[in-house]
């Protein structure tokens, strides 16, 4: 596989957003409605409370501020747009360019991705910054690693949203399931809420499950409450959920292709 | 009159386009359902922590939070074409298309399209203010049922009339910044009691984007919260200016609107 091609795609998406620009400035806004209503959640349960399990108020907020800060990163419309690209016929065009089309989508979600970074990741952050008492990463080392961490926020995510993306072409409307998604992992990643915070049951099903990957993981990194052996564990743990989640999606999608009916396009 | 039997036919008219695949439809109706119930996950998880949140319990969130959904559910089921008003009717200017026929422009692009899927949070929202209903052991009397209908009418029409004026705004501006999604996402700061806000976002939420008119404060009633009857008294007030300023700046609209020509 040669990478040349992909990198013209992720720098193509990259461009085609920087026409949308504006959109990222009431995003802004949204992510600090967002962390604003978790804010005041939270101060309103640490009334009175030194800590809530491992977490001080402050801790706690500087989970949530980071988490939204990081979703602004990793966060991508795959899944829409290959629904889209099947609902209005596009897909056949894109089929028959001599690239793999997981691979050709994880590009463009990169190119996004690298895009957001810059002009929506770093300003809402700057803009929560100023509102909020957020925490430092817990050490140098702490924020590298997260930094590497959020690679796996990304792909994760990324490979989620394909597999769900592919589930349009055996269904006509895929909303219901976007949606479920949607929730599903605004939970289950630990954006909202810890992991830790889970019931034991909910929390060791959580464990086995990949999406713990995409916010809890780097935010408990970022926090240096992940270090060392546990370190070691995410990373791998990041790495092997990539490998399969993209595998199955490659299988799933060569699986799907043969079914594929394109209408008119 | 006449507008009811006509709702009645846009509204056939649709189902008619969605039951074509009604294994689609179905699993589109489950897979939300599943996504409202994950949306509960929060407040599960939260209180599996926690006892109270300043002093209110997890069924009286839940109620909170079950009111929103109903009339969120039917606010989502209505809306589907705001959302959209600045790109499919006044870009690619179908609004001519409306201006034509005899009939309000408003109540036509409103009911032209429907998100039958989200008759379900209105379920599911049902199911959990019948739930803590029971599980409260709150009074029940004809009138409150009458006052729960009327103050979903009012949350419904809050609701609608904010995103009927942000949708408005496609008349003079060319909608690309996208103002209605911050304003979608601060429905969730009425899914708690205001007082655990600070005065600033009370003020918001009460005065300016009136939410907490369309979700909070009209649970208070049913929860026996009379601290706050006097803004339960003040729902359909605020609902129904908000309705009539949604239409002076609806109509107001339509008389600049000029067609782009396509």
């Amino acid at each position: 596989m040669t990478v040349t091609p992909y990198i013209a795609f992720a720098r193509i998406a990259f461009l085609k957003i920087l026409a949308y620009r504006l959109r990222y400035y009431t995003g802004i806004v949204t992510y600090m409605v967002n962390v604003s209503v978790y804010y005041f959640i939270w101060k309103a349960l640490y009334r009175g409370k030194e800590s809530l399990g491992e977490f001080t108020f402050e801790e706690m907020i500087t989970y949530v501020s980071v988490g939204f800060i990081i979703r602004t990163f990793y966060f991508n419309n795959i899944d829409r747009e290959i629904a889209n690209d099947i609902l209005l016929g596009h897909i056949a065009a894109k089929m028959t360019r001599p690239v793999n089309y997981q691979w050709m989508n994880i590009a463009q979600a990169a190119g996004e991705s690298f895009f957001r970074l810059f002009m929506f990741t770093v300003p809402t952050a700057l803009a929560i910054l100023v509102v909020f008492p957020l925490r430092a990463p817990a050490s140098l080392h702490s924020a590298l690693a997260f930094l590497a961490a959020l690679v796996f926020s990304f792909m994760v995510f990324a490979a989620l949203n394909f597999l769900v993306g592919t589930c349009a072409v055996y269904l006509h409307s895929i909303l219901g399931l976007i949606r479920a998604k949607y929730f599903l992992v605004e939970i289950l990643s630990g954006l909202l809420i810890p992991i830790s915070f889970f019931p034991e049951t909910l929390a060791e099903i959580s464990r086995w499950l990949p999406f713990q990957l995409i916010s809890f993981t780097p935010l408990m990194i970022y926090m240096g409450k992940f270090q060392g052996e546990q370190l070691v564990t995410s990373f791998l743990l990041g790495l092997g959920w990539t490998l399969v989640l993209v595998g199955l999606g490659h299988w799933f999608w060569r699986k799907a292709a043969t079914k594929l009916t394109v209408q008119g396009g | 009159m006449r507008h009811l039997s006509i709702l009645g036919y846009y509204f056939a008219q649709y189902i008619k386009v969605r039951l074509a695949y009604p294994g689609d439809f179905l699993i589109s109706v489950f897979t939300s359902l599943a996504g409202t119930v994950a949306s509960f996950g929060f407040l599960y998880i939260l209180f599996h922590r926690v006892s109270s949140l300043q002093g209110w319990a997890f069924e009286e969130l839940l109620f909170i939070y079950g009111f929103n959904l109903v009339c969120l559910g039917l606010f989502n089921v209505l809306s589907m074409n705001l959302y959209e008003f600045g790109e499919r009717y006044i870009m690619e200017g179908r609004f001519d298309q409306i201006m034509l026929r005899p009939l309000h422009s408003l109540f036509q692009v409103i009911f032209e399209a429907f998100r039958i899927e989200s008759f379900q949070e209105f379920a599911t929202g049902l199911v959990v203010v019948v739930y803590v209903w029971h599980k409260l052991d709150l009074p029940l009397t004809p009138l409150d049922l009458v006052l729960f209908l009327l103050m979903t009418i009012c949350g419904v029409t809050i609701y609608l009339s904010v995103f009927v004026m942000l949708s408005t705004l496609s008349f003079w501006f060319e909608d690309r910044v996208g103002v209605s999604p911050p304003v979608f996402n601060m429905i969730a700061f009425g899914r708690y009691p205001v007082t655990i806000y600070n005065v600033f976002i009370q003020f918001l939420l009460s005065w300016i984007i009136p939410f907490a008119f369309a979700s909070f404060y009209p649970t208070t009633y049913f929860l026996q919260r009379h601290e706050f009857s006097s803004f339960f008294a003040l729902v359909p007030v605020v609902a129904a200016t908000f309705l009539v300023l949604a239409l002076i700046l609806w109509s107001r609209g339509v008389r600049g609107y000029q067609s782009t020509g396509s």
